[in-house]
């Protein structure tokens, strides 16, 4: 895959590295930060990360069981999450093509509504199924633009291990 | 969602699930455990003198208390049975530890570290030692999810322990003050009464502490009260709780039970009384 930052050729990518990525991300949504409305959710950073990079890996289905063990953590009704990461996995697997060829940064603002519908879904979902709009949980629209904040870190930590060069000069190692 | 809302048919997944995903849960809670740990273990000397001092004085206080209440409950058990009075029900406390507060922008719950293999019940209040913290709503094998007072409609039956008028607190979501609702403009209440459990739900153990009066606005013309109170435990403070294992056991619940003690035959559609201070 052509890297449009630096216009080189990325290595392949090992699958390894994206399970482990994910189950590390999984880890850091598991710490007992406490109930706040803008701690970033990591998993769903990573979920669209490989999404738009590796979409043969990372598919809806995977989303989808991610997303379920999120609602167990987070003691939400079933599914919530499930629903929330597969739909938010779908639109950023098609949007992937005309993403990656943007600048970080404005990949970061393009993602925004993505992280904007995952952090509101809850809210939205309870709204349509009960009639009651709570206001103070939109502050999740400030998790959304950690995550969007978060978006050029993850990029550069995620794409690292492909963009190590393919020979390298141990005499030489610059 | 919706077939979970409606049906709870999902319950199966959510165990495995979290069975899966509960040792992860403990894993990732070691960081701060370890942190709480250290900061505890590097407590100065002055601090921990200043403390054992604090809890000699309460010890002695309770043990005083506790003298005098085992008097009291057995006074109060006779009089109630010369006066043929029901029989307060006596019950069972599990200490537990709060594990965690999940990320949730709806619900305010925690989860704690017992479950169905130590007894705890669906329904189960939680307390600590000064008043009520939520109750039990989802039960695991080895831990339980507790929503708390603060949960949005959350509610309470509760008794103004100056004059004992009945009344119901709810839940109002996050950080917001409890309320009191349904209570006319004109209902006895001061800013600074304290509510206690009225325990005819039968799910809390009546005279435990909830929440104390702060707010009382009266509206006269729709001849209602908004009564805000909070609530008495420090609901988001500390790792340590007690569930209180009540079961009052009403008539409707269990009909084999109750059989020997009256005369009553087993009719269909009547309704069984039970044999007056039973237990």
């Amino acid at each position: 895959m052509i890297d449009f930052q630096s216009g080189y050729i990325l290595r392949p990518v090992n699958p390894v590295f994206i399970y482990f990525s994910l189950f590390c991300a999984l880890l850091l949504n598991l710490l007992p930060i406490g109930n706040y409305g803008w701690v970033p959710d990591w998993l769903i950073l990573c979920i669209v990360f490989w999404n738009i990079h590796q979409h043969r890996y990372v598919s809806v289905i995977t989303a989808f069981i991610l997303g379920l063990m999120m609602d167990v953590h987070n003691s939400d009704l079933l599914g919530l999450h499930a629903f929330s990461y597969s739909l938010v996995a779908y639109v950023a697997i098609s949007w992937h093509r005309r993403i990656v060829a943007l600048t970080v940064l404005s990949q970061a603002l393009h993602l925004l509504p993505i992280f904007l519908l995952v952090s509101l879904f809850p809210v939205l979902a309870h709204w349509l199924l009960s009639g009651e709009l709570y206001w103070w949980a939109l502050t999740g629209a400030i998790q959304a633009l950690i995550e969007a904040m978060l978006w050029p870190i993850a990029t550069r930590i995620l794409l690292a291990p492909q963009r190590r060069p393919i020979d390298v000069d141990h005499n030489r190692p610059l | 969602m919706l077939i979970d809302f409606r049906f709870k048919a999902l319950d199966p997944i959510r165990t495995y699930v979290n069975w899966i995903l509960r040792p992860l849960e403990y894993v990732m809670m070691m960081p701060r455990n370890a942190l709480e740990a250290t900061s505890e273990y590097f407590t100065t000397r002055s601090t921990l003198d200043q403390e054992n001092q604090i809890m000699k004085v309460r010890q002695a206080e309770l043990s005083l208390l506790a003298n005098q209440s085992e008097f009291l409950m057995v006074e109060n058990q006779n009089l109630r049975e010369l006066m043929a009075l029901q029989k307060q029900v006596p019950f069972k406390t599990l200490p537990v530890e709060i594990l965690f507060n999940p990320p949730n922008p709806i619900s305010q719950r925690i989860v704690i570290n017992r479950g169905s293999n130590d007894g705890l019940k669906l329904g189960n209040p939680i307390a600590n030692d000064s008043g009520i913290l939520g109750q039990v709503v989802r039960l695991y094998e080895r831990s339980a999810e507790v929503s708390l007072l603060e949960d949005r409609d959350f509610a309470v039956p509760v008794q103004v322990a100056r004059n004992g008028l009945r009344a119901a607190v709810f839940g109002t979501g996050r950080g917001n003050p409890l309320e009191l609702r349904y209570l006319p403009v004109a209902s006895d209440l001061e800013v600074g009464d304290i509510l206690l459990t009225s325990g005819i739900d039968g799910v809390y153990p009546p005279g435990f502490a909830v929440a104390v009066i702060s707010k009382i606005e009266r509206n006269v013309d729709k001849n209602s009260s908004n009564v805000f109170c909070v609530p008495v435990a420090a609901v988001n403070r500390y790792r340590q709780a007690l569930a209180l294992l009540y079961d009052p056991q009403f008539d409707a619940k269990a009909p084999t039970n109750n059989k020997s003690a009256t005369g009553v035959t087993n009719t269909p559609g009547r309704r069984q009384t039970r044999a007056r201070g039973m237990q």
